[in-house]
């Protein structure tokens, strides 16, 4: 039984809660806004709002510049392309581990969980050197190999917290009305995994669109993303805090989109279960 | 139900994820091992002698070390601090009645899925630099000196972006403790005459511990590991001012080419992240039983 709330309450919570939320956005809010004014208007003080000439130069300037798409272009392949391999490999694994457990199933998500916690710079100077002699620096290949293996444990973690969910009786059910495998699968299995493999996918894409350690290490100009690409920021030669946010708009915009829709597989995800 | 057939089918299907991983985590485990006792520079081609740990010795005593444990450790626990607290404060405001909290949810989560490079880059410059920035502008219409952010506290300036990333995480996690927190508890003991103090203390807070011990372990693990905030913002600097352990072992190892010692301080962090995933494994070890 909810209590009844008074209506000053419930304002005042509000407006704590509004300015609080406001002041934790308002980096990005003002990335997105500078990202419309020109050089000088961007660095004006006192700063401007909302009044100024809306301008959208930055974002062909960048592009001109720096051909912007094919960074954009990289994060996609590599991003989407380890989170499709990972589902390949990681969902035979979950559904066995999950629909036929054994004594091991436990020792095996375990020690999975035990690489991520590896610490990244532990095994940078050995697959630095695999990839330099195997020709992988700098390439969009070598990447996907090395975001497919790191976000693998999380990927298994989460697709087996999804499959133990969906109850065994029902497979039983529907073998004593005859159903075959292929139909057991395809109708009954299938369509119970798929939100769960939909956000275990979504969550992944995210995670390695954002991946910052190996994209800054393993990539030059070639097969840079844009997390990569951005770090050129840091050395800039002259004006460039609108150019920089028009990148920098365009490289979070799509992913903070995917991660609203995702709020509540996040901490799934992220705490393997520990947390729901 | 798991007949024979069914079992071993499941191992085929497991095996590609397990040999994958092992081959990922003992390979360069091994290699790792391996070139920390060797003399091996890549500016000095040639024969790559064993000298047992005088890697280690070089690692372990280089000033630069001492530096760097303990801005990781400051930078650890100062992040921490801010996000769990604040974490726990957002966490109980954002659980109360409101109008829009959806809205205001958004809001607050959004700054963890803004890449690192981008978050620093535009605090960095956009907000903390000490002429252009936001924050030097507000200060002089304040009639106040700008300060100059990261010329004086590099680390902090690192440790305040880095929870501004992170205090989301915090939130969202604390957040979902808090909702599976029975209110009729709450209005129970608020019946029998509890303050909100009280009730914070004593049914609140116990609440939360797990989840709060899960967000200091899994932050721990990412926090020991920050490297692209550094990277562009400071480059480790001044000096070693804002140098954390896998700044310095990145700055051996791929600055300096100095592939041995590199090794030795990549085995000397693999060991102190795995005090701390003891302790999260054990946690999450237990909730996989019930």
């Amino acid at each position: 039984m909810a209590r009844a709330i008074s209506t000053r309450r419930m304002a005042l919570n509000t407006a704590i809660a509004w300015t609080i939320g406001a002041m934790i956005f308002f980096p990005i809010l003002w990335t997105f806004l500078t990202s419309f004014k020109t050089e000088a208007q961007a660095i004006a003080d006192p700063p401007v709002f909302f009044l100024f000439d809306w301008t959208t130069e930055n974002y062909t300037t960048v592009q001109e510049r720096s051909n912007y798409f094919r960074h954009f272009w990289n994060s996609v392949v590599i991003s989407v392309g380890s989170t499709l391999i990972g589902l390949a490999i990681a969902i035979p694994a979950a559904w066995s581990m999950a629909f036929v457990p054994s004594k091991h199933t436990k020792n095996i998500l375990m020690w999975m969980l035990s690489t991520k916690m590896l610490p990244p710079v532990g095994v940078l100077v050995p697959i630095y050197l695999i990839f330099r002699d195997l020709k992988l620096l700098d390439t969009q290949f070598g990447l996907i190999i090395v975001l497919t293996l790191i976000n693998l444990p999380i990927i298994v973690w989460m697709l087996y917290t999804y499959f133990k969910e969906i109850p065994g009786e029902i497979l039983e059910a529907a073998r004593m009305d005859g159903a075959t495998l292929r139909s057991e699968v395809l109708y009954i299995l299938l369509p119970m995994a798929v939100p769960g493999i939909a956000s275990t996918m979504l969550l992944n894409i995210i995670l390695a669109w954002n991946e910052a350690f190996w994209t800054l290490n393993l990539t030059a100009a070639k097969a840079a993303p844009l997390t990569a690409f951005i770090a050129s920021y840091s050395s800039p030669e002259g004006l460039f805090y609108a150019k920089l946010s028009a990148a920098s708009t365009m490289a979070i915009a799509p992913i903070l989109i995917m991660g609203w829709f995702s709020q509540k597989q996040l901490v799934r995800g992220l705490t393997f279960g520990a947390v729901k | 139900m798991a007949t024979k057939a069914s079992r071993s089918a499941a191992r085929v299907m497991i095996a590609p994820s397990v040999l994958l991983l092992l081959g990922w985590m003992v390979i360069p485990l091994a290699l790792t091992l391996y070139f920390s006792v060797l003399r091996y520079n890549l500016l000095m081609p040639g024969a790559n002698p064993f000298i047992g740990v005088e890697n280690y010795t070089y690692f372990l005593t280089d000033p630069a070390f001492t530096d760097a444990i303990i801005n990781t450790l400051l930078l650890v626990g100062g992040v921490l601090t801010i996000t769990v607290l604040g974490g726990i404060g957002l966490a109980i405001l954002l659980d109360q009645p409101m109008w829009g909290q959806g809205i205001v949810r958004i809001l607050v989560i959004a700054p963890f899925f803004v890449m690192p490079t981008v978050s620093a880059l535009v605090w960095k410059n956009m907000f903390m630099n000490p002429v252009n920035g936001l924050f030097a502008h507000l200060a002089s219409a304040l009639g106040m000196q700008p300060f100059d952010f990261f010329a004086i506290a590099p680390l902090a300036s690192i440790i305040g972006i880095v929870s501004w990333q992170w205090l989301p995480f915090a939130t969202l996690i604390l957040l979902t403790a808090m909702q599976s927190l029975d209110s009729e508890q709450l209005e129970a003991a608020e019946m029998d005459g509890a303050g909100p103090l009280a009730r914070f203390r004593y049914i609140m807070l116990p609440h939360m511990a797990r989840a709060i011990t899960v967000v200091i372990l899994i932050q721990t693990i990412f926090l020991l590991s920050i490297f692209a905030e550094i990277l562009v913002t400071t480059n480790g600097g001044p000096g070693t001012a804002s140098t954390n352990l896998t700044f310095l072992v990145y700055a051996e190892s791929l600055l300096r080419f100095d592939v041995g010692t590199g090794s030795a301080g990549g085995v000397v962090a693999i060991i102190l992240a795995n005090i701390v995933a003891i302790f999260l494994m054990r946690m999450i070890g237990k909730n996989l039983d019930t």
